[in-house]
């Protein structure tokens, strides 16, 4: 389809438009999280929101690890052991997530699903209450606030790792990462990506807005209005 | 005996105030249910300003919270009292009994936004009530941030 293209330039196409649609609105919807759940206050609801979001960008990516292009899907980079060493060695040859980026994509989209999951049933003991909360008791709803507290550090951690490891490729191994995240074209004499059409986008975007609907708890039953209080002389 | 009167005695002199002797689980549970108390008046005033505005109820609610928050709530935090069970274990850390410094930040900004809080809510601005909600959520979080621990 862009052979000829490819031959002239020296590029593939690597990265489809979803996933990097998917990269760079995690990235604006992970800062906004961070931001707005540090500050607290009202901004706490907006956290709530940007929380749903997240949800379904994850849903889509899991779902695109499967149906999608052959860069982006989970099969093409799954870190086994023995493409670990290989890659530590210097013996891996390819293209896309090498052995040790898709450990930090893999522990990156696991402790975000683990986050959203726990924020889901969370409450703050203030005024905010995840959109699940409902479904669990407030111990369990405690212990998993404070779950979302521990891997808030971590994710903020692994974060900062990957953004590290990103300049350290730029600068040290000259290998530009950042910009086939953009553009979606790789220098290089490689295949392009194949797969990942139409309708693989839109199972993915269906199972996604499943998902945030899933998580926003639109579907609980309303809650039986409570019995009226007693009657009493105006308290 | 004697000696243990005028211990007694002295005691009350020197205390100068009276202050109701509290048993740290006592304390623990009193300061718990100032808390709960509390979250069921934040949640009042969030459910008016985010459905239907009554302006009486977020009065009620705004001057409970402020009525707590002046009610010298320090006085259930007696040393040793990171430790102890009350309604449920406390979740007080260490901290708020060695950072004075700290708790008295966290506790003034409190009052303030609290007292706030009540005179925003007389006014029945519904828009300004909700913004006073996110400052006064915001201490609670100040406090929690630092002295809570988490589960």
């Amino acid at each position: 389809m862009r052979k000829d293209l490819d031959m002239n330039s020296k590029k593939f196409h690597l990265w489809d438009l979803p996933t990097r649609l998917f990269h760079w609105l995690l990235v604006l919807c992970v800062l906004a999280a961070v931001v707005s759940g540090q500050l607290g206050g009202n901004l706490i609801d907006w956290h709530g929101r940007v929380g749903l979001v997240i949800v379904g960008l994850l849903a889509f990516r899991l779902v695109w690890g499967v149906v999608g292009s052959s860069y982006a899907r989970f099969r093409q980079f799954l870190p086994t052991p023995t493409r670990v060493r290989a890659y530590l060695r210097g013996d891996w040859q390819g293209e896309g997530h090498n052995p040790l980026g898709a450990l930090a994509v893999f522990g990156l989209l696991g402790l975000l699903t683990a986050q959203v999951v726990s924020g889901l049933f969370s409450n703050d003991d203030i005024a905010f209450v995840g959109p699940l909360f409902e479904l669990v008791s407030k111990n369990l709803s405690n212990r998993l606030t404070g779950i979302h507290h521990l891997l808030s550090n971590l994710l903020i951690g692994l974060v900062a790792l990957h953004i590290v490891a990103i300049a350290f490729y730029g600068h040290v191994k000259k290998q530009k990462l950042v910009k086939p995240m953009i553009t979606g074209w790789q220098e290089g004499e490689g295949e392009s990506a194949t797969g990942g059409g139409v309708l693989p986008l839109i199972v993915a975007l269906a199972v996604a807005a499943g998902a945030v609907y899933g998580a926003s708890g639109a579907w609980l039953p309303e809650p039986p209005p409570p019995p009226p209080a007693a009657e009493t002389p105006s308290w | 005996m004697k000696s243990k009167l005028l211990l007694a005695l002295l005691t009350v002199t020197l205390a100068g105030t009276a202050i109701a002797q509290v048993k740290t689980e006592d304390a623990i549970k009193y300061r718990q249910s100032g808390y709960g108390f509390m979250a069921w008046n934040m949640a009042r005033i969030k459910a008016n300003v985010e459905g239907q505005y009554n302006k009486e109820e977020v009065i009620k609610a705004a001057n409970a919270i402020q009525a707590i928050a002046n009610s010298g709530m320090g006085a259930l935090y007696p040393q040793g009292s990171d430790k102890g069970t009350g309604w449920e274990a406390t979740r007080v850390k260490p901290e708020f009994f060695t950072n004075k410094e700290g708790v008295t930040k966290v506790a003034m900004a409190f009052n303030k936004e609290a007292n706030e809080m009540a005179k925003v809510a007389a006014t029945g601005d519904a828009a300004a009530v909700g913004a006073q909600l996110g400052k006064l959520g915001g201490t609670c979080k100040g406090c929690h941030d630092d002295f809570k621990a988490k589960k």
